[in-house]
């Protein structure tokens, strides 16, 4: 039974690994390897080409910064949004709450590919279009909304009783809320904050139509457009995929445990 | 401080960027899907009734991509589930290096659809692709298979893709309802003699019930909504082989620059949605679903 359970587990674990090892290995193939016969299945002659290639022949760096400067105003924002609002939904009774968490779950639920040709449109009236504050706006509120149901169900495991005891002791909601609970919410707050990183990192197809010059590109735009493009190598291709998955699965990395908790106990509760 | 202006401070902002974001752009896209908004009529914008809607039910191919929807769904959610249910019973029992591993088998999740959709365009090309050259080293096949260019087999690489993106999702939800299971349920069947299937039918699965149908209803919602593989894979192509509902979408966006058009297939889409959600919920017979 051991030996299986193990068997098992390291196919599951090839299985996951395997892309992410061939991937890597083609980014520093040299040119000559790529489309060669037997396929090599490692590198004798590594090579920094296609990395080179990735940020003389495009403007990756550019990209790199961009989808930086988004992914984290967009995650901080709707953070901190969801974490005023999934404070109110886990310590507070009011009129509304129920058609409140009914909101927030059904807008989750319409994918924002449906709406991103009428935000196109908006955001072309306001005159924001080809600008990095539109999606800035866009990832910001699609974020808000499951962020404040993962908020919320970190707030739930923080103790009422701590911040009964700062009302007592005469500090005010807000100072409660900012002095007392925030400290306490850190790792669930980072862990909102985390995945909505993730997911504002690799949204493709809002940046795509919103941003159409090339120093506007996210990284997710930028290797679009280089498939458009003819005669790109696999490799030049390899590597500017390596450069996209390094910060998400980093923060996934550090992160995992909180989002995974966040996942299964803020969203879905049984 | 009042506490009613209090609740209504900390509320307003999300309620006010969701409200700008979400709710006003589907409610002007069910507007738009009314009216001939398209790259080639700015000047002339009118509303034309049901005229998209008509040249939507009347395309002779909307049938095959509807098919195309239900096999990418019920085959990716099918064997996500499977699969990921059985990772999470691998990895139910502590050992040593588990939270590496969890970090390393859980991975896929963290990266974007649209890049996995291009490293498996490559894994299985047909002429340079590893996987090929792997299944013939095993006998497995004997010439090369064009897994994205042929027609009649690209629909289920891009499902096997998804399958591979959604074992994580599953397995990280099933995972943590299975450790909440009491270990005295576990005891009490040993000792009336139980074995592991038997434990397994009758306990585990049981207990994470409510996971399950939860979960498999998310999934459902998502992986239709899911065109991000497609799109890095084979953008609905050969000859429309991998084109679902949300990749038709996307086309008539990018290449059709019609947006009227694409904004009623949107709203069909949303439509089928709430009709399935609502027949799920049903069927499951939960009143409401636990938020």
């Amino acid at each position: 039974m051991k030996i299986i359970k193990f068997i098992l587990l390291a196919l599951f674990l090839i299985f996951a690994l395997f892309p992410l090892y061939w991937i890597i290995l083609t980014s520093f193939k040299p040119v000559n390897e790529l489309y060669t016969f037997p396929i090599q299945y490692w590198t004798k002659s590594p090579s920094l080409y296609g990395y080179r290639k990735l940020f003389e022949f495009v403007n990756f760096k550019r990209y790199f910064l961009n989808s930086v400067i988004v992914s984290v105003l967009a995650s901080f924002i709707s953070t901190f949004f969801a974490m005023l609002t999934g404070y109110i939904l886990s310590r507070k009774e009011f009129k509304g709450k129920y058609a409140l968490i009914l909101f927030l779950f059904f807008s989750q639920m319409i994918p924002s590919y449906l709406i991103m040709v009428p935000q196109y449109i908006m955001f072309s009236e306001l005159k924001l279009i080809d600008k990095l504050i539109s999606i800035i706006i866009v990832y910001s509120g699609i974020g808000a909304a499951f962020s404040t149901i993962m908020a919320r169900g970190f707030f739930d495991r923080i103790p009422k009783s701590i911040e009964e005891a700062a009302l007592i002791d005469g500090c005010n909601e807000f100072q409660t809320l900012f002095k007392i609970t925030i400290p306490l919410m850190l790792p669930g707050l980072s862990a909102v904050m985390s995945f909505s990183f993730v997911n504002n990192w690799n949204e493709l197809f809002t940046a795509v139509i919103f941003l159409n010059t090339s120093n506007k590109f996210t990284v997710p735009v930028g290797l679009y457009s280089i498939i458009s493009k003819a005669g790109i190598q696999w490799n030049v291709l390899a590597a500017g995929i390596v450069i996209a998955l390094l910060p998400t699965i980093l923060v996934f990395a550090i992160a995992q445990k909180y989002i995974i908790a966040g996942l299964t106990q803020g969203s879905l509760k049984d | 401080m009042k506490n009613k202006s209090f609740i209504l401070i900390m509320i307003l902002p999300t309620l006010i960027l969701i409200s700008f974001i979400i709710l006003y752009p589907t409610i002007s896209g069910v507007l738009l899907s009314f009216k001939n908004y398209s790259l080639f009529n700015f000047g002339n914008i009118k509303w034309i009734g049901f005229e998209n809607y008509n040249e939507i039910f009347s395309d002779i191919f909307y049938i095959d991509v509807i098919w195309n929807t239900i096999k990418w769904i019920f085959f990716s959610v099918f064997f996500q589930l499977i699969l990921g249910f059985i990772l999470a019973l691998l990895m139910k029992e502590p050992f040593k290096g588990r939270g590496i591993y969890a970090g390393l088998v859980f991975y896929p999740w963290a990266v974007s659809g649209f890049a996995i959709g291009l490293i498996w365009s490559w894994l299985l090309n047909g002429q340079f692709g590893v996987i090929n050259d792997i299944l013939m080293k095993f006998g497995i096949i004997k010439k090369s298979i064009n897994f994205l260019s042929d027609p009649s087999i690209a629909l289920y690489s891009v499902i096997l893709v998804n399958i591979w993106y959604g074992i994580p999702f599953f397995a990280i939800m099933i995972l943590a309802a299975l450790q909440s299971i009491p270990n005295s349920l576990y005891e009490a069947a040993e000792i009336d003699g139980a074995g592991y299937f038997t434990k397994l039918i009758k306990i585990t699965i049981p207990y994470i019930k409510p996971t399950l149908i939860n979960t498999v209803l998310l999934r459902i919602i998502w992986v239709m909504n899911f065109p991000d593989i497609i799109y890095g894979m084979t953008r609905g192509g050969p000859a429309g082989s991998t084109e679902i509902l949300s990749v038709k979408m996307i086309n008539t966006v990018f290449y059709e620059s019609n947006y009227s058009l694409a904004a009623a297939h949107g709203v069909i889409i949303v439509l089928i949605l709430l009709i399935y959600t609502i027949m799920y919920l049903k069927l499951t017979s939960k009143k409401e679903f636990n938020i």
